[in-house]
């Protein structure tokens, strides 16, 4: 009776087990990180000019002609056919080109050069310019397949992009320079060993801070608006780029400022143009000489840059000759 | 029947030899012996009997209760199913109303901030909610809850640059709306919330098709076969052809394996039904409708990246796919509504006309894409809703039946088991 007993009790605790066994589930798995492959550094481009890469086609002839003069089969007369000025231009670079979230529009100091081109091949930039925000890497791939004209985006002239494009004169005169939290007592670069310094991705900016201080922790970012992000979130210490683009980070938070003093590099800007198309370079270098002739390069300076880099400029003596 | 008197067979085998037995005669009447223990005989066949028909009764009932309870746990699971892909289409109806507000300026429409402040109560709620209904998603819930703070906190933070006109709030909008779907830092909502809908999927589609009829018929055929060999060795010794007590368990038997074979049938045909019907209506609206927010989001960020929207017009396109391929007939005619006016968009973001373009993006007019998707989110959540409900009042309706028979099976078969103890009774009673 015994042996039965056990094999009754053994029956009845395995159907419970069985109905029991459909209260329970494994828990739900939490996904892992899928890591992307790393992207292929971008193969460096021979340069093969040693003359000063500033150096850009002469204005064209006269100055800048009438709207309605540009001539038949020139670079412009098509633009002015089409009926607006393709320009690739940054987005976010708070003074230089960025949306206003208030009209939705893109202002800024490059963008003023466009409305000036713009301006020039049709009377008024009003309607006549069609804005492409691009990323810095695809600068010169679209004006290379000629989706886009011209680009006005903090563009550095150099003689490896003068193999690929062609170049504007030049139209403002940056430098590499850093941006620390205030108070933080770094006023040199020298002091950044140890701490992370933000730069985008792709870019040269942090192989020339560590030069000086080989401690120093790269961190990247998609531009320099995310390195501000993670510099206001504690994910970074300091912020390496162009003063013009630290000038509008600085704007954008008042515990943030830019270290004076000489900057690392120099960073002639240019509007960048496709290489077959001088006729546009010679009149884009007309309308910056008429920028300088009437002071509007001076009070597009005076309205977006000067109230934060603080410093007296002028538009950059233009070197030609090519 | 009756039964007539017969001498039993084995009472006369056991009368003890007069002379002593040759050593081979020795053991065949020590064969006999045994064979011709009858009491010992019948005790061990009654074993025989009342276990066929307890183990019948058990577990032909704990298949019932088994069957009673995947068809409770599949409408649980249904129901958190809803509720998860209820939460991924809404966080990313957030992502959508947070980014199209973006695109109308730093003063965004207080109808369209209340309504993203609904959406993230929603997804707070029902992460809440299905938490409490399946334990085994508390881990997984947990870490979303984190990453739909985090991504509240960043839009908050978003919000607060672009009121003063900071582009950095542009920044903080395409951190948070990429980094909700961003596979490669774990912890990220929406692949936390896609592992959430695929795990409640296969639990309640496995629950779905838990309905076994064969595996219910096995016992009691298992059982009849048993009592068939019992009837047949009583048959044997008794000289009667049929046992009242085993044949009455026989039948008894029969009667509830047939039963419960036919009801599992009908049970497993159902769920078959209800998982290519409503559940699978509900399932796919749900895909499509977390689809659609995706693509009203992408199209947002393709106006706010103004020019290089190229990767977020090619994530609405598949988004789009995706719409089409699940959407009801319904609300995927309403889809095609809301694309034609994205299309229109793209035409005129494409033709320079950037301003008219995040005009027809945002404007809350009928005309709109805004006033269109939302047409599409609400008509689809109710499809959602409805054949969600319909699934899991299917799954519920009859399944007290399948219980109320597991109860009845269990103590008939207890019965059947009386009886063959009374049948074999009936027979020690004439051996005596």
């Amino acid at each position: 009776m015994s042996a039965r007993r056990t094999t009754l009790r053994t029956l009845v605790a395995a159907a419970a087990l069985v109905v029991l066994a459909g209260c329970g589930y494994s828990a739900t798995p939490i996904p892992k990180a899928v890591v992307p492959e790393p992207a292929a550094p971008a193969s460096s481009t021979p340069c093969t000019d040693t003359g000063d890469p500033t150096r850009s086609y002469q204005p064209t002839a006269g100055g800048v002609p009438a709207p309605g003069d540009v001539p038949a089969g020139s670079t412009m007369a098509e633009i002015r056919k089409r009926g607006f000025l393709v320009a690739g231009v940054s987005g976010d670079s708070y003074l230089l080109a960025s949306r206003n979230p208030f009209s939705g529009v893109v202002e800024g100091f490059d963008i003023d050069m466009v409305d000036q081109i713009a301006a020039a091949i049709f009377g008024t930039a009003k309607g006549h310019v069609q804005l492409r925000v691009i990323a810095a890497s695809d600068r010169i791939p679209l004006l290379q397949s000629g989706e886009i004209d011209v680009v006005s985006r903090n563009m550095t002239i150099n003689c490896a992009r003068w193999d690929q494009i062609a170049f504007s004169a030049e139209y403002f005169h940056s430098g590499q320079k850093i941006l620390v939290q205030k108070g933080s007592g770094i006023t040199q670069v020298e002091q950044l060993s140890g701490k992370r310094v933000c730069a985008p991705a792709g870019t040269t900016s942090l192989d020339n801070i560590q030069e000086l201080a080989p401690d120093a922790v790269p961190v990247t970012a998609g531009n320099h608006t995310g390195c501000l992000l993670k510099f206001q979130n504690g994910a970074t210490d300091a912020i390496t780029g162009d003063d013009t683009v630290l000038a509008g980070l600085v704007a954008q938070d008042p515990y943030a400022e830019v270290v004076t003093g000489k900057a690392l590099t120099d960073e002639p800007y240019g509007i960048g143009v496709n290489a077959d198309n001088v006729d546009l370079v010679r009149f884009i270098n007309a309308v910056l000489e008429q920028m300088r002739a009437d002071g509007s390069w001076q009070a597009s300076y005076e309205k977006w840059l000067k109230p934060s880099l603080k410093l007296d400029a002028q538009q950059p003596t233009p070197v030609y000759g090519r | 029947m009756t039964q007539t008197q017969a001498p039993p067979a084995a009472a006369t085998a056991t009368a003890a030899p007069a002379t002593p037995p040759t050593p081979a005669a020795s053991a065949a009447s020590a064969r006999r012996d045994r064979t011709e223990d009858v009491p010992r005989l019948l005790s061990r066949w009654q074993v025989v009997a009342v276990l066929a028909c307890l183990l019948f009764a058990a577990l032909t009932a704990g298949l019932q209760a088994l069957s009673w309870s995947a068809n409770r746990a599949a409408a649980d699971n249904t129901e958190q199913l809803v509720r998860v892909q209820n939460i991924q289409s809404t966080l990313f109806r957030a992502d959508a109303l947070a980014t199209t507000a973006f695109l109308t300026g730093g003063l965004e429409p207080p109808e369209q901030r209340a309504a993203y402040d609904e959406a993230i109560e929603t997804v707070t709620r029902q992460i809440t909610e299905a938490a409490e209904a399946q334990p085994a998603d508390r881990a997984a819930l947990a870490d979303l809850s984190a990453a739909v703070t985090d991504y509240n906190s960043t839009i908050a933070q978003a919000r607060a640059n672009n009121r003063q006109g900071f582009p950095v709030g542009a920044e903080y909008l395409r951190t948070a709306s990429t980094g909700l779907r961003d596979t490669s830092v774990e912890g990220s909502a929406i692949p936390l919330v896609q592992a959430l809908v695929a795990a409640n999927a296969e639990r309640a589609e496995d629950e779905l098709g838990a309905q076994h009829p064969l595996l219910v018929l096995l016992p009691g055929l298992v059982a009849l076969g048993l009592l068939f060999w019992v009837n047949r060795n009583l048959a044997r010794r008794f000289r009667r052809r049929i046992n009242l007590g085993i044949a009455a368990a026989f039948l008894t038997v029969a009667a509830l394996t047939l039963v419960a074979f036919v009801v599992a049938a009908i049970q497993a045909g159902n769920n078959a039904d209800l998982r290519d019907g409503s559940y699978a209506t509900s399932y796919r609206e749900s895909t499509a409708r977390t689809a659609g927010n995706d693509a009203k989001a992408n199209e947002s960020l393709r106006l706010i990246s103004r020019g290089s929207g190229q990767v977020y017009e090619d994530r609405w396109t598949a988004a789009s796919d995706v719409v089409r391929a699940n959407a009801s007939d319904v609300t995927e005619a309403m889809w095609d509504d809301y694309a034609g006016v994205h299309d229109k968009i793209v035409e005129l973001d494409d033709g320079g006309r950037y301003d008219a373009a995040v005009e027809l993006a945002t404007t809350q007019e009928d005309a709109g894409s805004t006033a269109k998707l939302n047409a599409f989110d609400a008509r689809s959540q109710k499809v959602v809703s409805e054949s969600g409900a319909a699934t899991t009042d299917a799954l519920r309706s009859g399944n007290t039946g399948i219980l109320v028979l597991g109860i009845v099976t269990l103590l008939l078969g207890i019965a059947a088991a009386g009886m063959s103890v009374w049948g074999i009774g009936l027979r020690r009673r004439e051996y005596a």
